[in-house]
């Protein structure tokens, strides 16, 4: 397997949290895992990205137009990323409400074969009482969707890995609650 | 021992502190600067993992972290000495000197360079410091590459008794990489310090001989480095084909990538260069010969490019073929070849940009993202209390967070660390010459001025200059990433060591007029800036400083939970701007219908500081949270 995510946002969404569940995805399935992230200055306010590939790269970055997967966590952020998708790739956005993408780009990512999937994280991520965990909401929804090439069991027993033991129920929990959403939403 | 070897994903910076922790280093010493911070912490995670004696310790500033590695590799020890780029301007002296006295014990310099340049001041080269202090450098392309160079590094640092400089890029620092961890060498060496005085006290006369046997040790590296295939091999067809590429670092393998994906390596070799001080010299000409033309790619500067002798044949920054500045990302790269390849007609590669796709995003007209103060940041209540008082002083500033005062434009210079203060002393005695006196406000951070502030300031005092000095004290290097500081006096691995407070050192500078204060009081700040700048225009004044303390809020958020100001915004707000124009908090935005200012509830930290700033009274504390009101 050969898979390239990037992973975008701003500062305070766990974007890094979200690297390390695909790094630890990837030494469980036996992949060479590489990968970049954002710090510094960069991080006062400004947009976060990380990069990674799972499975034989030599470079940690992602060139624009190669990426498979693209998670955002923020409407802007998407906009600016979705160049490193390319053409039959798959997109996440975290967006409260899909109908206020801009149309003319949602039909240019349809010419290019480029899955489009929004979701509002961050509401269920309230509705549980765990705002922090819209990450894995996000990441919950794209497994249950079917869309991208990771199992349900292994992404489980990574958070169980991965997770602050105080978080671990609740992370769990917003898991689960993407996974249902992106599972019945699933075409 | 120890452990079982395992694999793991690393920080480029983190496999660096495991190469050091696994060739049984002794002394680590640092100054946090992107994107070289995560190194440290990383060793002093290792360190309590593992159960080493390792010494560790944030330093004052890179000279210092220089000479305090230097002292433990003169004893034997291994010793490794972390900076970012810049860093090593500040270390050059001990650098250059002690490439000619050499070492005993390993010492490895990294130094983190940052193309692009994303976090820093300049883009400079660090591999231009090897050749220039000659000593060897090594370049690596990966995390893995890093981790294993170090471990040669402290090697040949002691076969030749000489300091060996490891250069990550930040693409190496900052990318993360599965690795596979072993077991730390465990040396048991006792501090022994042999005197020599004609080697570690050389008088000029000594120092000829110490160079003629330091141009001597590298040759000697440099016939190792043309053995060498594990940092520089080629890539391809040994044989000759029409375009050879040399390239290095983080280039290399973002090429490696791009040739795998466009299956164009019938027309081109590569040629990986890993130590590009002393260049290897004859392999470079071998390839050369071999190739019609040669493209040589590295960043952010012209090492290798610099070095080749005959370049009839070699394209690069030096032909215009490489871009001189900025990052070297694979875009970059892409074109760089499509054009090459183009040119000598070889390939024509498809672009790879998405221009209709770039059209439209551009349409969107999305707000540029600039960085900015955390909201409730006690930087930005000082910033703002000094623009306020002073409208149109001129305001030296330095390098940390506070640089960030830029977009509350209370800051005008921004040059280097230290220089908050000696531009300030500058300022003023070029004014002063033509009889001219203008309010002078300088910013520096408290690890700013732990780092370079007291020469600077004892010079000021000593040469009669008058400026007001604010020290934004918030008991952190918070850019960096929370490395303590000598005021907090807790050291790198957490021990407590000794406090030296501000003031004392403030005083010992010779300034007669300090006073302190928490910046969240901005009308009475206002009143001390004032008092500040009568004491400047005395006949037996001088330089005041006021030191403005108040804790980072992200290192304690505990601190400001203690003294919760929620405010709300009543009808008053005309939507005159002024708040966000003047104060620029991240929490204060203008409401949909750009009449007036709302709050971003998710941002406000209820610091309360802005109630102070609405020139109309229209901020105010809400009912429920008053009785809690500090002021």
């Amino acid at each position: 397997m050969k898979t390239q995510i990037i992973l975008a946002g701003v500062g305070g969404q766990g974007i890094l949290f979200a690297s390390k569940i695909f790094s630890e995805l990837g030494l469980k399935l036996g992949l060479n895992v590489m990968g970049s992230e954002t710090h510094g200055m960069s991080q006062r306010g400004d947009s976060v990205i990380a990069h990674l590939k799972l499975g034989n790269f030599h470079s940690p970055i992602i060139r624009t137009g190669a990426a498979d997967i693209l998670y955002s966590f923020e409407e802007k952020e998407a906009y600016r990323t979705l160049g490193f998708l390319r053409s039959g790739g798959v997109c996440f956005v975290n967006l409260e409400d899909a109908g206020r993408f801009d149309n003319k780009i949602l039909n240019h990512l349809r010419e290019k074969k480029i899955l489009f999937r929004a979701f509002d994280a961050n509401g269920e991520a309230s509705k549980i009482g765990f705002v922090r965990a819209a990450n894995i909401v996000l990441i919950g929804y794209s497994v249950g969707s079917g869309l991208v090439p990771f199992k349900r069991d292994d992404m489980i027993s990574v958070l169980e890995m991965v997770s602050r033991k105080e978080d671990l129920e609740m992370n769990m929990k917003a898991f689960e609650v993407g996974v249902r959403h992106g599972s019945t939403e699933r075409i | 021992m120890i452990q079982e070897e395992e694999t793991r994903v690393l920080l480029g910076n983190v496999a660096i502190a495991r190469g050091i922790v696994e060739s049984g280093c002794h002394v680590v010493t640092s100054y946090p600067g992107t994107p070289s911070s995560e190194i440290i912490p990383a060793v002093v995670e290792y360190k309590k993992e593992l159960g080493l004696k390792t010494y560790i310790e944030w330093s004052s500033n890179e000279k210092v972290a220089f000479d305090n590695a230097l002292a433990a590799s003169l004893t034997g020890k291994r010793a490794a000495v972390a900076m970012k780029q810049v860093g090593l301007n500040v270390a050059s002296d001990s650098l250059m000197s002690s490439a000619y006295t050499g070492v005993i014990g390993g010492l490895v310099i990294i130094s983190c360079d940052d193309p692009g340049p994303h976090s820093s001041q300049t883009e400079q080269d660090s591999r231009f410091y090897a050749m220039f202090a000659k000593i060897p450098v090594y370049d690596p392309s990966t995390p893995q590459e890093a981790k294993d160079m170090v471990k040669e590094a402290f090697e040949l640092s002691e076969e030749f008794q000489i300091p060996v400089l490891l250069r990550p890029t930040i693409r190496v620092s900052h990318a993360k990489q599965s690795i596979e961890l072993l077991p730390p060498l465990e040396l048991d060496r006792l501090a022994n310090f042999e005197k020599d005085p004609e080697r570690w006290a050389a008088t000029p006369c000594y120092r000829l001989i110490l160079h003629t046997k330091l141009n001597k040790i590298l040759q000697g590296i440099q016939e190792r480095f043309e053995k060498d295939t594990r940092w520089n091999y080629e890539v391809g067809s040994t044989g000759g084909a029409s375009l050879g590429i040399i390239t290095c670092s983080a280039s290399f393998v973002a090429l490696m990538d791009i040739f795998e994906e466009l299956d164009v390596k019938d027309v081109g070799n590569i040629l990986k260069i890993g130590t590009p001080y002393p260049l290897p010299q004859k392999k470079i000409r071998d390839f050369i010969e071999r190739h019609e033309k040669v493209l040589v790619i590295e960043e952010p500067d012209t090492v290798i490019e610099t070095q080749i002798i005959d370049k009839s044949k070699v394209l690069g920054r030096l032909t215009e073929h490489v871009p001189l500045q900025g990052e070297l990302t694979p875009e970059v790269l892409y074109d760089i070849l499509a054009k090459v390849l183009g040119e000598l007609g070889l390939a024509q590669l498809k672009p790879i940009s998405d221009p209709k796709l770039d059209k439209l995003i551009g349409d969107l007209d999305l707000p540029v993202r600039r960085p900015t103060l955390c909201a409730g940041c006690p930087e930005r209540a000082a910033f703002f209390a000094i623009r306020k008082t002073f409208p149109k002083a001129i305001y030296p500033s330095d390098i940390g967070c506070y640089t960030l005062g830029l977009n509350l434009k209370a800051v005008d210079t921004v040059i280097d660390m230290g220089a908050g203060i000696t531009l300030a002393s500058g300022f003023y005695q070029a004014f002063h010459q033509d009889d001219k006196d203008i309010p002078i406000i300088a910013t520096m951070g408290d690890s700013t001025f732990y780092h370079s502030g007291t020469a600077s300031l004892l010079n000021a005092v000593y040469n009669n200059a008058r400026f007001i000095l604010v020290i934004l004290d918030n008991e952190i290097t918070a850019m960096t990433g929370m490395q303590p500081t000598p005021g907090l006096g807790i050291t790198a691995d957490g021990s407590q060591g000794r406090k030296i407070p501000l003031e004392e050192l403030v005083k010992g500078c010779g300034i007669k007029w300090i006073r302190t204060i928490d910046p969240y009081e901005v009308n009475n700040l206002i009143k001390l800036l004032k008092e500040a700048r009568k004491y400047t225009q005395k006949s037996d004044g001088g330089i005041s400083v006021i030191i403005a303390r108040h804790p980072c809020l992200i290192q304690y958020p505990d601190v400001c939970q203690e003294h919760l100001v929620e405010v709300d915004i009543n009808e008053d707000c005309n939507g005159c701007m002024y708040c966000i124009d003047f104060f620029e908090c991240p929490a204060l935005r203008p409401n949909e219908k750009e009449d007036g200012v709302e709050i971003d509830r998710m941002l406000c930290i209820d610091c309360g500081v802005c109630v102070d700033v609405c020139p109309r009274g229209a901020i105010l504390p809400t009912e429920r949270r008053k009785d809690t009101h500090i002021r």
